[in-house]
């Protein structure tokens, strides 16, 4: 064990530039042993590119010196990261799913042999057993780690950073540790994470969720473009004052009142104690002509509420357009009571890749042109020519060529054809301009503009912020599973959304 | 990305190589053979053969083709014709007429189907894994039918039931229209059918076809029915044709019906499995096969020729596939 007085960490003028960026701008940092450290900052303000040059995956621009409980760092060397008693756990875990935990941890350190190099199962799965005890967990061992619950799953993953052979632990470093974790389960961890540093390995962690920083860290550090702005105590420091410093200016309160639609028509689309895997409880309303944005951070429901609504996922509560009740898990019905979906990632979600323009964008119902028994393919083509020059699809009038060959802007494009022409009376987007270039980008936001115009109810969830600045009327933020606020109006600004998101729920959910 | 990446219409003289290799080839194939062995292949009677054998290959091939469109495996369809051959012989031999016997074993085609499609769809048990073992069962269930044995049919006592196959038209069996009637019928569910369009995108992304409203599992199971009926009046045909039942009368259609589909999906509409393609895949191999046993090649050729085109036609169709993206 360190003495008191040694930093766990100590890191001294980082940077990094790439091409002619600059990700990390001579950051330095200090970590005590058995302190809790939050690392927070905006998409691209640097943590992650820190993390990395930790980890030895970057190596940084000369003049950084870092320090792990008083020992020097070799820099840009996994292995020397290894050594010096930094511990990674990553958001996706890397856990085997289909192995089970004494495996999982095996893979980490190799198994106990006995002479004739046999598996000793009894010492495994003792040992196992002793490693997350002193985690605080009591798991089967035995057990696929798949079945096991999140948060037993990222004990797993802490164990086996933890027990890595050679030198001691020093510190923990976690990135984003609670991004998927429902409530309860997220305070298990949060118990978790407070026995590794009374234990008297530093954790650092990384994070966009406020709940965590507040209820788990000692102290939090803020990065914004690349530069160091602060490292406070949370003791005494408010949300508010925590979003300042992450987004760099002061934002004006929420509002957080009642529905009033003034300008929009009748009510259209209905969701009532909603609820799925991760989205718990949520009531909303979507009138005719109105776009109502869903923003939230991984893990709040956000990247559900499309599939929930639409159909696609199992759900408990009620959906209704216009009065009528949706089915759950019933696409085709969804669509013949004139809901829409654009889903979030076009390759996996709606695209035939090796089909053509034509046959994407007439899946939905492709008898449209039939007669005498015949699907009739030149009408077909002409039908298809209209709405590909509508969304100015590049190149222009090509209903034979395949998805592959367009660029991805463009096949979202044809994606949103095929539901723009079934005139649809609910129309949702998820992740509706994902990896799609600037150009077709705001050609997207304009049809989405006439959709809503023509009298569509628009529901559009995405993570990015601009998007749902220039396109909604109101904005539903995520936290936690539940519609937890709305913004409207002038309050609808990119600050105010992200800082909502990371907010703390302090507000009673609102509808 | 930019607009600019879209790729730019190719401009070149298209001889069709893409789309029609397999014609050149088969044409090739004739021509080799017409000069190497002149006497024997060119004759009306080697060609009526190679119609005449390839209609029930060309049925269960056919029947092949939905379900490998939707994206599944159908490894019953010649379990499924073993069944069939067996129970019409087996109902012929024990009193029932031709429409209950051919009539019953077209009904167990259609419960064999949605056998798989429980299995495949209800079950999720992978459709190559699923129709495996079901095809077990099937060979299991012609040995309880025929008793392990085989069943007869002499010539003079079913005239009714095979004529129903023999009877020739314009110099060809019935059984060749037959194949004939059923690959028109499946041209046209797939191309020019909702019903078609429905196959091809499940057989393309199932998850997004149910997102756009498809009825994936129906879809499968209709894929599975068709695939089971139809190696079922295939079966009905053998017997018909071959007049014996034994309980591996279908051994030798699984092969060469898989060989037809994958390699016809690299042809006429490549990157897809389709129904000229896959005639035209029969015949082409049927043609090399016959070719070259009456140059007097030993009978084992049609097994290493039919191996060898599966493996040539899955790879020549990985690459079809490449080129497109």
């Amino acid at each position: 064990m360190t003495s008191a007085m040694t930093s766990a960490l100590s890191v001294r003028n980082a940077s990094k530039i790439f091409g002619a960026q600059i990700a990390l701008d001579a950051v330095s940092i200090e970590v005590a042993p058995g302190e809790v450290r939050a690392l927070v900052g905006q998409n691209g303000c640097g943590k992650s590119t820190l993390i990395k040059i930790l980890a030895g995956f970057h190596v940084p621009e000369p003049g950084m010196e870092a320090f792990v409980g008083g020992e020097p760092l070799e820099l840009g060397d996994p292995v020397a990261s290894e050594a010096s008693g930094l511990r990674f756990v990553h958001q996706d875990l890397g856990l085997v799913g289909n192995l089970d935990t004494v495996d999982n941890l095996a893979l980490g350190q190799g198994y106990i042999t006995n002479v004739t190099k046999t598996i000793s199962w009894r010492k495994e799965r003792a040992k196992a057993r002793e490693a997350l005890a002193a985690l605080g967990y009591d798991i089967n061992v035995s057990m696929p780690v798949a079945g096991l619950q999140m948060s037993e799953r990222t004990a797993v993953a802490i164990a086996r950073a933890m027990s890595e052979q050679g030198t001691p632990s020093k510190m923990l470093i976690l990135d984003e540790p609670t991004a998927n974790l429902p409530g309860p389960e997220a305070q298990r961890l949060y118990q978790l994470v407070r026995r590794v540093a009374d234990s008297g390995v530093a954790v650092l962690f990384v994070s966009h969720h406020f709940d965590e920083v507040f209820e788990m860290a000692e102290s939090v550090t803020v990065l914004r473009d690349g530069k160091l702005i602060a490292t406070r105590p949370v003791a005494g420091l408010s949300e508010e004052q925590l979003i300042e410093l992450v987004v760099g200016r002061k934002l004006e309160e929420h509002d957080k009142g009642e529905a009033a639609n003034r300008e929009h028509g009748t009510e259209i689309l209905q969701l009532m104690g909603v609820s799925g895997r991760n989205v718990s409880g949520m009531d909303l309303t979507v009138h005719q002509g109105e776009v109502v944005g869903v923003a939230g951070i991984t893990g709040s429901g956000r990247e559900e509420v499309a599939a929930l609504v639409f159909g696609g996922h199992g759900r408990a509560g009620e959906i209704s357009v216009n009065g009528k009740i949706l089915p759950q898990n019933r696409p085709d019905i969804s669509i013949e009571r004139g809901v829409a979906l654009v889903p979030a990632e076009r390759h996996a979600n709606a695209s035939l890749l090796d089909q053509t323009l034509r046959e994407n964008i007439t899946l939905v119902d492709p008898g449209r042109h039939m007669s005498l028994g015949f699907l009739r393919r030149n009408p077909e083509k002409a039908d298809v020519r209209v709405w590909l020059d509508r969304l100015s699809v590049k190149p222009s009038g090509q209903t034979e060529y395949t998805m592959t060959q367009l660029s991805g802007g463009n096949q979202q494009k044809v994606i949103l054809a095929r539901w723009l022409r079934q005139e649809p009376v609910v129309l949702i987007l998820d992740e509706p301009t994902q990896g799609v270039d600037v150009g077709a980008k705001a050609d997207i936001h304009t049809l989405v503009d006439e959709a809503a115009a023509q009298g569509a109810a628009v529901l559009v969830c995405s993570t990015d912020h601009e998007e749902l600045v220039r396109i909604c009327d109101r904005v539903v933020i995520m936290r936690r599973g539940r519609a937890a606020e709305i913004l409207r109006g002038e309050k609808i600004t990119a600050e105010n959304i992200t800082a909502a998101t990371i907010g703390r729920d302090t507000a009673e959910p609102a509808a | 990305m930019s607009e600019l990446q879209a790729v730019a219409p190719r401009r070149r003289i298209n001889f069709g190589f893409d789309k029609f290799s397999g014609l050149y080839v088969w044409a090739l194939l004739i021509l080799i053979f017409s000069l190497w062995i002149p006497d024997l292949f060119l004759q009306t009677s080697t060609f009526k053969q190679i119609l005449t054998f390839q209609a029930i290959s060309a049925i269960v091939a056919l029947g092949l083709i939905m379900p490998v469109a939707a994206g599944a495996f159908d490894l019953t369809i010649a379990g499924t014709l073993t069944v069939s051959v067996c129970f019409t012989a087996w109902a012929l031999t024990s009193g029932y007429g031709v429409v209950v016997a051919a009539g019953g074993s077209i009904l167990i085609g259609v419960v064999i189907g949605l056998a798989n499609s429980l299995v495949v769809v209800k079950l999720r048990v992978n459709s190559f894994i699923g129709t495996l073992g079901m095809s077990s069962i099937l060979i299991a269930i012609a040995y309880m039918i025929t008793d392990s044995s085989q069943i007869v049919l002499s010539t003079s006592g079913y005239a009714p039931f095979f004529e129903f196959a023999r009877v020739e038209m314009f110099g060809l069996p019935r059984s060749v229209y037959f194949a004939a009637l059923i690959a028109l019928v499946f041209w046209w569910i797939l191309e020019y059918t909702p019903g078609g369009r429905y196959l091809y995108a499940v057989g393309g992304n199932p998850v997004a076809s149910r997102l756009a409203g498809v009825r994936v599992g129906r879809v499968t199971m209709i894929a599975f029915v068709a695939s089971g009926a139809t190696s079922a009046f295939g079966g009905i045909v053998y017997l018909a044709t071959i007049g014996t039942a034994t309980p591996d009368s279908g051994s030798g259609y699984l092969l060469p019906a898989f060989s037809a589909v994958f390699l016809g999906a690299t042809q006429i509409r490549p990157g897809r499995v389709n129904v000229p393609g896959t005639l035209v895949a029969i015949f082409l191999l049927a043609t090399g096969v016959t070719g070259l046993q009456l140059a007097g090649a030993p009978s084992y050729v049609t097994q290493l020729f039919n191996g060898a085109a599966l493996i040539v036609a899955v790879a020549l169709a990985a690459r079809t596939i490449r080129r497109q993206s």
